[in-house]
């Protein structure tokens, strides 16, 4: 488990740590849907994927891919301190995708008594194609 | 093809119990192995009352209570031809395991696009407010759906 994050110990630059997940495989999209509810058959459907032209079959939910970056934040800050996340998907991720999140530190103020850090995040697959760019707030204790 | 008009369109709440289980299932599903999200003593032990939902946790009731596909149909949003552009949430206070949850959808903007390489598309933004059984705001989710032409 992390250790305790204070706002003393984050600087603007810093570098969360990454996190590398992969291969993703049909199985995972498809617990996925079960655990999500989101049933596109794009997602689960090979054959579908293909007639509406994925050329290597099915897809990951966009929301998967979120969710790998939400690990990877709340492996270093933790959920209870995290105020805002946000990102833009950028592209398709195809199965068997190893997906590498990554992110820096991009301000840090001080905001209505809160201890705000912002961080940019973004997940791209082995080829280096980015998948999602985002950013996430969090509201860190002090020491 | 979207239906611009509906722009500005509240749709009915939707209420949804989180369960303790559906929260490591979704852990699970990403591959998430932080014990705060699967254990409930783990979660005590870290300084949470009991497992809390995870960030992206609010895509599950939008989805199993039928509301989003619901909406992309009275949008009259071509199911096969959507793409997700964007997501953001905004949390007030953690979700946990009992708390009831209700979202009220609301479609903030429509719009039609030419991409670059003269393609068109339709934006829809779409932002859910959440409450929980105490009244609380709990979250804010704001979503960018894109229908391609």
């Amino acid at each position: 488990m992390a250790e305790q994050i204070y706002f003393e110990d984050v600087n603007v630059g810093d570098a969360m740590p990454e996190l590398v997940k992969g291969p993703l495989q049909k199985l995972q999209f498809v617990m996925y849907a079960g655990a999500s509810g989101d049933f596109n058959p794009l997602h689960n459907d090979d054959e579908f994927a293909m007639a509406v032209g994925m050329k290597n079959g099915v897809i990951s939910h966009g929301m998967l891919v979120m969710g790998v970056v939400g690990q990877a934040v709340t492996a270093w800050i933790p959920q209870k301190f995290l105020k805002k996340f946000g990102v833009r998907f950028a592209g398709m991720t195809q199965k068997n995708s190893t997906i590498t999140v990554s992110g820096a530190v991009a301000d840090k103020r001080v905001e209505g008594g809160e201890n705000i850090i912002s961080c940019d995040v973004i997940a791209k697959d082995e080829n280096g194609d980015v998948k999602i760019t985002g950013r996430f707030e969090a509201s860190l204790p002090n020491k | 093809m979207a239906d611009l008009s509906k722009a500005g369109t509240e749709y009915a709440p939707m209420t949804w119990e989180v369960e303790r289980g559906k929260i490591r299932e979704l852990a699970q599903a990403i591959g998430d192995p932080n014990p705060v999200y699967l254990d409930k003593n783990a979660a005590i032990q870290a300084g949470y009352k009991d497992t809390p939902a995870t960030p992206t946790f609010l895509t599950v009731p939008m989805m199993w209570s039928g509301q989003m596909p619901a909406i992309i149909n009275d949008l009259k949003i071509n199911f096969m031809m959507v793409l997700h552009g964007e997501e953001e949430y905004e949390y007030y206070q953690l979700m946990y395991p009992g708390d009831v949850i209700t979202g009220t959808p609301k479609i903030t903007k429509m719009e039609e696009k030419t991409s670059k390489s003269g393609s068109k598309m339709d934006l829809v933004s779409m932002e859910v407010l959440y409450t929980n059984q105490r009244g609380e705001k709990v979250a804010k989710a704001r979503s960018l759906l894109i229908e391609r032409k």
